[in-house]
């Protein structure tokens, strides 16, 4: 019959035109990521220009920031509602118009607008998209892609640091602001990879929703009837959904709210959040720590090389190792054992005085550091599945924006009061070791319930594999539906129509 | 070796102290400036000290500590004035742009003056309101900012920021390079047709592959209905 036929989607490709919609999120991510810290060469110039202190110059790179990653929502939205592509490209044009009209700034308030707004709005609209986009190419092979992608951002930084020295000698900041305006734009070359698939096609679509919506009232009970009256059946139900529809559904179909029910979405935000406190303090704040301790200015500099290459390795092997046998299905506690790991490292950090101290420490921090980032988005999308994944992954990045922010200004005002940087260290390790252990019960105990609401499942239905759904390509693998709660979502997947469809029947 | 910088004239007393973990024992010790010995010296325990006033720029300069022993060690304090903080590398501005210059010290200087280098000579910079084109902002007693406006091809070249301290002046150097526009705009055009190709190429890649499928499909219908 052709509903089910239409409605049963293919699997993700793993594989095929996947691997070059890999690297093009490999060059949109390490732009989102590398972009900002990139421009930090720029900033004594244009301080001197302009005759401003160094805070107002750090708002630049706090505003663009800040935008990046509380501007996740909107990009999830507009994914939802127009796919990746056209997002990324629109993406990569806005993050050029700001670059190239910053070219042409004459105040402080101008930079603040062209580069930390209109710039870091484009380099969201880059980041949230490539993610999303890996979800739906991948499943297998998912973390592997994961951590290729998540590589580009060590990549790009290890690029765009020399390549942005050698503008500003050569064109001076305003010339350089120009030319890394055109080259932004490459974002848009990386976003025409991102070829759309498994959107499938509307009239099916609405075809299931209708079917979906009846199967759950018990009315219609054969195939036949439903091929025979489509027309009928969508119309009529499509009247009712827009009447019954109020200002929430209209709002959950494009973001999805419901995730704040959801005990795995919950568990990764609140332990995310955490660890985004004493993330990236550490990194600020290596080289003048090194500095401090007497090191000098290019042997410090080197320091952050070797944090920079060994992350660049341990992303995508990270990914291999959490697409083996034994590590997929615990995942989760892959991710808490790395944020532990990380911590660590910050509190036996203090120990270590001499360079080559501090060398063992930078290349453990960059393990640590690359082995985070690569599962970052991976574990996300393991807890709610790739449908509601576009709507989780705005809400976490807003939610872990204000810690992010805050981070190393409290690790700055540690320094300062007490004037020795041991302090900042042991707070950011406090914190991640905390984090790391929080995420580790809490996901012990959220497999425990899973594992029983799987049980229950079970016992209810009498066949219940039968259907191989995009999400559950595993067997432990039923969150999504055990967590999806009977309101009705446009948005998922027409397997899942068909499955309530059977179920109906 | 320690460089010391002094602004205005003051007492200093420079110290030299033994380790006590050297072979040294009871030394012969002398102090020395670049010209003569220093006659009064102090001691104590392992450590010889000298008292100088410094009040005129000719005080200025090496003063050594030598001890005589089995070996000889010296150490030297080398009093200056204080220095400019000046820019290696070349300033790049454009034309009709602003270019500024910000000279620093360690210490608050009496008087800045700016000269450009004409050659060999040096040509003081003056700030007169008919011109607008020059502009000399004191923002602070150690930072003075020098901007030029409505650069020009002819601003091109090397300039001299010198501050005057009680004990003397010191210079700082900076170069200016003014390009035009076409400059960076060539490579921006460069990477947008770059972009520009690879977009087209991606998308007409794409069409020719979907035309291909869609062959593929209608053969395959056409198989199914027979």
């Amino acid at each position: 019959p052709a509903p089910a036929e239409a409605g049963r989607a293919p699997g993700p490709p793993d594989g095929g035109w996947g691997w070059v919609v890999v690297f093009g999120a490999f060059v949109s991510i390490g732009f989102a990521y590398a972009f900002p810290k990139g421009l930090a060469i720029f900033f004594k110039e244009i301080q001197d220009f302009f005759g401003t202190s160094y805070s107002e110059i750090a708002w630049v790179s706090s505003i663009m920031l800040a935008t990046t990653y509380g501007a996740g929502p909107i990009s999830s939205i507009l994914v939802n509602r127009y796919g990746s592509r056209p997002v990324v490209m629109f993406g990569g044009l806005l993050c050029g118009v700001g670059m190239i009209s910053a070219a042409f700034c004459t105040s402080i308030l101008q930079l603040y607008i062209c580069v930390g707004f209109i710039t870091g709005f484009g380099l969201a609209l880059n980041l949230q998209p490539s993610v999303i986009i890996i979800g739906k190419y991948f499943l297998k092979r998912r973390p592997i892609a994961n951590g290729l992608a998540m590589a580009g951002s060590p990549v790009m930084l290890c690029t765009l640091a020399p390549l942005n020295q050698f503008l500003f000698d050569n064109f001076g900041w305003r010339g350089s602001f120009l030319i890394l305006g055109a080259i932004l734009l490459n974002c848009c070359v990386a976003g025409a990879l991102f070829r759309p698939i498994g959107a499938g096609t509307a009239p099916v679509k609405t075809q299931v929703t209708g079917e979906g919506k009846d199967a759950l009232k018990g009315e219609i009970t054969e195939d036949g009837k439903e091929v025979s009256n489509p027309l009928n059946v969508t119309t009529e139900n499509k009247t009712e959904e827009e009447e019954g529809k109020d200002c929430f559904e209209k709002v959950n179909q494009y973001l999805d709210f419901s995730l704040f029910k959801h005990r795995g979405f919950l568990i990764y935000l609140v332990g995310n959040v955490l660890m985004f406190l004493g993330f990236f303090a550490p990194i600020v704040f290596l080289a003048p720590y090194a500095k401090h301790t007497g090191i000098d200015e290019y042997s410090a500099a080197f320091l952050l090389s070797i944090l920079a290459i060994v992350d660049m390795v341990a992303r995508p092997t990270t990914g291999i190792v959490a697409n083996s046998r034994w590590v997929r299905p615990r995942i989760q506690y892959f991710f808490s054992f790395a944020i532990a790991f990380n911590g660590a490292c910050h509190l036996l950090c203090p120990l270590a005085s001499s360079y080559t101290g501090l060398v063992v420490y930078s290349s453990f921090f960059g393990l640590a550091f690359g082995m985070v980032c690569a599962m970052l988005f991976e574990t996300l999308m393991d807890l709610v599945g790739a449908a509601r994944f576009t709507s989780a992954v705005g809400l976490v990045t807003i939610a872990e924006c204000c810690t992010i922010l805050l981070g190393p200004p409290i690790g700055g005002i540690l320094i300062d009061t007490f004037g020795d940087y041991k302090y900042m260290f042991i707070k950011c390790g406090a914190v991640m070791v905390l984090a790391g252990t929080f995420l580790f019960i809490m996901n012990y105990y959220n497999y425990r319930v899973l594992a029983k609401e799987e049980k229950e499942r079970k016992a209810k239905e009498e066949d219940p594999k039968s259907v191989r759904t995009e999400n559950e390509g595993r067997k432990d693998w039923n969150k999504d539906s055990t967590q999806d709660g009977p309101e009705l979502e446009p948005l998922r997947e027409q397997a899942e129509g068909v499955k309530k469809e059977m179920n109906g029947t | 070796e320690k460089n010391i910088s002094l602004a205005n004239p003051t007492k200093v007393e420079l110290t030299c102290k033994l380790d006590e973990n050297s072979n040294l024992k009871n030394p012969q010790v002398t102090w020395k400036s670049e010209s003569e010995t220093i006659s009064h010296t102090s001691k104590s325990q392992n450590s010889w000290s000298i008292q100088l006033t410094i009040s005129t720029s000719s005080q200025l300069g090496s003063y050594s500590c030598i001890l005589k022993g089995e070996e000889e060690i010296s150490a030297t304090f080398h009093l200056q004035v204080p220095k400019i903080e000046g820019k290696e590398k070349p300033i790049i501005t454009y034309e009709g742009d602003i270019a500024v210059m910000v000279c620093k010290t360690e210490y608050a200087a009496m008087a800045w003056t700016w000269y450009k280098s004409n050659g060999t000579k040096l040509v003081h910079i003056d700030v007169s309101p008919q011109t607008d084109k020059f502009q000399i902002k004191r923002q602070s007693a150690s930072v003075n900012r020098l901007e030029i406006l409505k650069l020009t091809k002819e601003d091109d070249g090397v300039y001299w920021c010198e501050s005057a301290f009680a004990l003397g002046s010191s210079k700082g150097r900076f170069e200016l390079k003014v390009l035009s526009i076409m400059a960076p705009l060539k490579p921006f055009l460069a990477v947008v047709a770059e972009v520009v190709i690879l977009v087209t190429t991606i998308f007409l890649y794409e069409l020719y592959s979907k035309k291909k499928e869609k062959g593929g499909e209608r053969e395959f219908d056409q198989i199914e209905q027979l």
